[in-house]
């Protein structure tokens, strides 16, 4: 007792200064948690409300958009997620070793993140409209630039499933290359140039070096980006609202569910699925990884 | 001399498919962001071709879009109702945020650096899974459709960030600073405002940037907030624009405008930003 007393007193100053952030963010969380669990839960009838129930979560499972959302969205994560990484990569790669003018092309490459993710979805809108549109003038060659004729009619992207959620994607790489390059830059540059040199006197060629050396060395790298992108795929929401507005991932069907079908359980509901594919998919990543570093470490 | 000129091809061969790799990347980069730019100088003729191709550059490059906008009520009274919920979400999270941080890199009572790490933490919780809970408990408290209830949502976001900036800033601080003030009688909160705040002052200054920014930018919790009232944010103003179809030299324009002040700040802190992207993420 004396020594929680001694503890409060000493330390008054400090619990009164955290306070105000702890209480409004642990206070909004705990009350988010709460409610998306009651909403989920709630069935809400003529005859009042029901609770506990799985009714919105037996109605999903037997409504197609929402079958079709969740494989769509299944598929957007598994393909966007390593592409994010990749590109990462290569752009990390391209720019790890030092040349004239580095600095600035650094700072053109941060550039995507810089413009607000709502106009990286608008300028993909208009560079893919349909049916003159910048990209589909290019691939039926009509600039005299690129006089090669890819396609004889005009596609529209934002009205075929795959176009639209691929254009999406784009956008959401795009956007998130420089956080992905950055984490991999500076993993990059952590590894010792000994290393390499020690490689190199013992005679491993390039692709030796990179695979032996670069590679493992820098998986702590690329499980922070995975795990942080995998995240940020799944929940995904502002490209896939402008440029695939027929074709919903999970998030967009939140958004439809609440706004278009009125039903906020049901929109809980499917945030509850999709918190809970994240959170599955986060540990599944974390620990692929953990064994994947140990098996590449003994090697 | 046959051995010797392998590799000097190869290393030849790797120079030039690393050059392209860098222009083909700069190219991938420029792209979208020209082409706002393009959009945004073009005049109607440019735009509305009748079935020609669009050019690349405008027939008459304008500023008319630019002009129209400062013109337009439902602009101006979106920019400033961005400005007012950005400088609002800046004050609720830097004035909960900073002294959170404070207590939580000088004091060390048991189970903080836990509280630390949950005050962070609360950051990755997904958007769009709180956002139908918080409308809903936004619409019992009268906040929805209101420039405090977006400041509040965002506040929510931002204030992770803010405790993990200040930290930092703090941290660098050293400790005697505080002691000898207190040494020479000054209260614990005479030597956290008047002492330790001025010295942080330069990296907060950087924290409430990246706040100003992320508010600025934010469009799933404003556009929740906002999406059947007559309030709009830039982003959210951006998107009700789309659903009338309009001209796609207008919104360019409105782009630009929302763009342009994001990229200026960022230059302006991004060695906080890098730093506070990156710290932490590597180890």
């Amino acid at each position: 007792m004396t020594r929680i007393r001694h503890l409060a007193k000493t330390n008054l100053f400090g619990i009164v200064i955290l306070a105000p952030a702890a209480l409004y963010l642990l206070g909004f969380l705990l009350i988010i948690l709460f409610k998306v669990l009651e909403l989920a839960f709630t069935r809400v009838s003529p005859q009042g409300p029901l609770f506990p129930t799985a009714h919105h979560f037996v109605a999903l499972s037997r409504n197609p958009e929402f079958r079709q959302a969740f494989v769509r969205t299944v598929w957007f994560t598994l393909i966007g997620t390593p592409l994010e990484l990749i590109v990462g990569l290569v752009a990390a790669l391209l720019l790890v070793q030092a040349f004239k003018g580095r600095g600035v092309i650094r700072s053109l490459m941060i550039l995507p993140l810089t413009i607000p993710t709502i106009v990286t979805a608008i300028m993909l809108y208009i560079m893919f409209d349909f049916p003159g549109g910048h990209v589909n003038d290019i691939l039926m060659g009509r600039h005299a630039f690129f006089p090669f004729q890819v396609m004889s009619h005009p596609v529209d992207w934002r009205g075929s499933g795959f176009f639209a959620l691929m254009v999406s994607l784009f956008g959401k790489v795009w956007r998130d290359m420089p956080i992905s390059m950055l984490i991999i830059l500076a993993g990059l540059q952590a590894i010792g140039q000994d290393q390499y040199e020690a490689a190199r006197t013992l005679g491993a060629s390039a692709s030796q070096r990179f695979l032996r050396i670069t590679l493992p060395l820098l998986t702590p790298a690329m499980s922070t980006v995975l795990v942080l992108r995998s995240v940020e795929v799944w929940k995904e929401f502002i490209f896939p609202f402008i440029l695939a507005g027929s074709y919903p991932l999970l998030a967009t069907l939140i958004e439809r569910a609440y706004h278009e079908w009125r039903n906020p359980n049901e929109a809980s509901a499917i945030a509850l699925i999709l918190l809970a594919l994240i959170i599955v998919s986060t540990i599944l990543v974390f620990h692929v990884l953990k064994w994947l570093r140990k098996r590449l470490v003994k090697v | 001399m046959k051995e010797r000129g392998t590799p000097m091809a190869r290393i030849r061969a790797s120079k030039v498919l690393w050059f392209m790799g860098i222009i083909l990347m700069i190219l991938v980069v420029l792209v979208p962001i020209f082409i706002m730019f393009k959009y945004a100088i073009s005049d109607r003729s440019s735009v509305v071709t009748g079935g020609m191709p669009i050019p690349l550059w405008p027939y008459h490059p304008t500023m008319e879009q630019f002009r129209g906008l400062m013109s337009m009520d439902a602009f101006v009274r979106s920019a400033l109702t961005s400005m007012k919920v950005a400088l609002l979400a800046v004050m609720i999270s830097l004035v909960m945020g900073t002294p959170a941080a404070y207590a939580l890199v000088r004091y060390r009572f048991p189970g903080i650096m836990v509280l630390a790490t949950l005050l962070i933490s609360v950051r990755l919780f997904p958007d769009i899974v709180s956002v139908v809970p918080i409308v809903e408990i936004f619409t019992k408290l009268g906040l929805v459709n209101t420039v405090w209830g977006v400041a509040m949502a965002h506040a929510l976001l931002s204030t992770p960030y803010v405790i993990f900036i200040a930290m930092g800033v703090f941290e660098t601080i050293p400790k005697d600073l505080d002691e000898q003030a207190q040494i020479l009688g000054a209260s614990r909160f005479y030597s956290f405002t008047r002492i330790i705040l001025p010295v942080a002052l330069p990296g907060l200054a950087a924290a409430a940037i990246y706040v100003f920014l992320l508010s600025w930018d934010e469009f799933i919790f404003a556009y929740f907030l906002l999406a059947f009232g007559g309030l709009s944010t830039l982003p959210v103003m951006l998107q009700k624009v789309l659903s009338w179809t309009p001209q796609h030299n207008l919104l360019a324009a409105i782009s630009v405008l929302l763009s342009v002040p994001v990229v200026i700040f960022t230059f302006v802190v991004q060695r906080y930003m890098q730093t506070g992207a990156v710290a932490g993420a590597v180890k």
